[in-house]
């Protein structure tokens, strides 16, 4: 089943055209990279999947209420862990805060959940941010290179979340600069001069 | 829609108790302003134009002065701390958005902050004005100084929401709130009086603390004002800060594709 569809989407900023006319789909289940140089509008690409950027012309439909992580940790630094996850518990409309705690639990850094965002290390905000992506089980999971600052135990663990996750049918996009992790995707799609040129299955999907 | 809204006036009142800086600025910057200015004006009477009632009185030009620089010193804070949460928070507000918060639960957690913080700060600076001076009509001034902190708290949304940079920001708040509260004061600017001051900010503002403060006269209309220039502020501000949120699907839209399950649409 088709959960994301992105249909003939541009985007220009001023005179520069980063998306001209990209289509993509991505089944439940599928873990989907996105690669492409610096400035090749991966980024532009998600904010408009995630419905933070609208397209010049373009459409995209999506299964349910996406997880989107952004680049860059977006948190409210002055809120503890905890004030930042009910925020997101009302925005998703969900009763418990179930998902959120256990992974914070998996992610390693439970007792950080008194602290401020903003006295945070790099990568533990990065944690936190995947946590508010990810804690309403969302079909569609919008991930903006989402291991940036993971140490390695975090960055294993990253992974054998997002083979859970495909387990249980939860499709994601993820963009990638894909030098070491190629192997871990279904399908890599390759973004030049604003659409996808090239779409390679790799070789052996790895949790 | 209840939930979200009580979650962000507890949470976005949490955030704005941790600006530690905005606390410096209370607790240091309001009585050493009021010490500060009140040492350098004298108790000489001076001339102020009611332009209401068509009135001149002749007040005392050292506690005119208290009163203005309570006014600068709350506008300026105001204005401050509100800029800085709206600059704060923008772009979680748009990450909580298209996490389907509703844009109109942030806005009115935003406004209902402002305004707490507006009466608190100004019911603050009138505490701290007396022990500089007890004016007969303190409540009078204790209404002026929350209508002013509300003018500057609805500018300091406004300007959040407008300019690029922190910078232009501070230093718009800074340049607004100084030109306008000093030119009202006579003691500061030989051409106070003068009718052009009525389309300035704090002019309704300071002519119903004069009013009050000296002549035990309620001058409604010239709260009426200042509620004018918060509520054009606000309207302007709260109208860009919703055309600037996402717009994201809405989740209960047909699928478009696979025979399953509904999809969004965007």
């Amino acid at each position: 089943m088709t959960v994301l569809v992105a249909r003939g989407i541009c985007k220009s900023f001023g005179r520069r055209r980063v998306l001209a006319g990209l289509d993509l789909e991505v089944a439940a289940g599928e873990m989907v990279a996105v690669a492409g140089e610096n400035g090749t509008g991966k980024t532009t690409l998600l904010r408009i999947l995630a419905g933070d950027l609208r397209p010049d012309a373009g459409s995209v439909a999506i299964r349910g209420r996406p997880g989107y992580c952004p680049q860059t940790a977006i948190l409210d630094e002055a809120l503890t862990v905890d004030q930042n996850v009910r925020y997101f518990q009302a925005a998703y409309g969900i009763g418990r805060t179930g998902r959120a705690e256990a992974l914070i639990e998996q992610l390693g850094y439970a007792g950080c959940r008194d602290q401020r965002a903003g006295t945070l290390s790099g990568g533990t905000r990065q944690k936190l941010s995947l946590t508010l992506a990810l804690m309403h089980d969302p079909p569609v999971l919008l991930l903006d290179e989402p291991y940036q600052g993971f140490d390695w135990q975090t960055y294993l663990a990253f992974w054998e979340m997002a083979g859970e996750l495909r387990d249980r049918g939860t499709a994601t996009v993820v963009i990638s600069h894909l030098v070491f992790e190629q192997e871990r995707f279904d399908r890599i799609c390759h973004l030049r001069d604003g659409r996808i040129e090239q779409e390679a299955i790799s070789h052996a999907p790895a949790a | 829609m209840r939930q979200q809204l009580d979650t962000a006036i507890r949470l976005s009142l949490a955030g704005q108790v941790r600006n530690r800086f905005a606390w410096i600025l209370l607790v240091a910057f309001v009585p050493v302003w009021y010490l500060l200015i009140g040492s350098m004006i004298a108790h000489h009477g001076i001339g102020f134009s009611l332009q209401a009632t068509g009135a001149t009185l002749v007040v005392d030009g050292h506690n005119l002065t208290l009163i203005t620089a309570g006014l600068s010193s709350i506008t300026l804070i105001t204005g401050f701390v509100v800029f800085a949460a709206v600059r704060r928070t923008r772009a979680f507000d748009r990450r909580l958005v298209l996490a389907g918060y509703r844009p109109a639960a942030l806005i009115a957690a935003k406004t209902g902050g402002a305004l707490v913080q507006a009466v608190a700060i100004g019911a603050y600076a009138t505490i701290i004005m007396l022990f500089f001076w007890r004016p007969a009509g303190v409540w009078a001034v204790a209404v002026t100084f929350m209508l002013a902190a509300a003018t500057y708290a609805a500018l300091g949304l406004l300007i959040g929401v407008l300019v690029r940079g922190d910078l232009e920001g501070f230093f718009l708040i800074i340049m607004v709130s100084l030109l306008d509260t000093f030119l009202e004061n006579p003691v500061d600017n030989p051409l106070a009086n003068k009718p052009i001051l009525e389309f300035f900010p704090s002019y309704g503002s300071t002519q119903f603390a004069a009013a009050g403060a000296f002549h035990h006269q309620v001058l409604a209309g010239m709260a009426a004002v200042s509620l004018g220039w918060t509520a054009v502020f606000a309207v302007l501000g709260l109208i860009v800060l919703r055309l600037r949120m996402p717009r994201p699907a809405s989740v209960t839209a047909p699928a478009v594709t696979g025979p399953e399950e509904g999809a969004a649409s965007s």
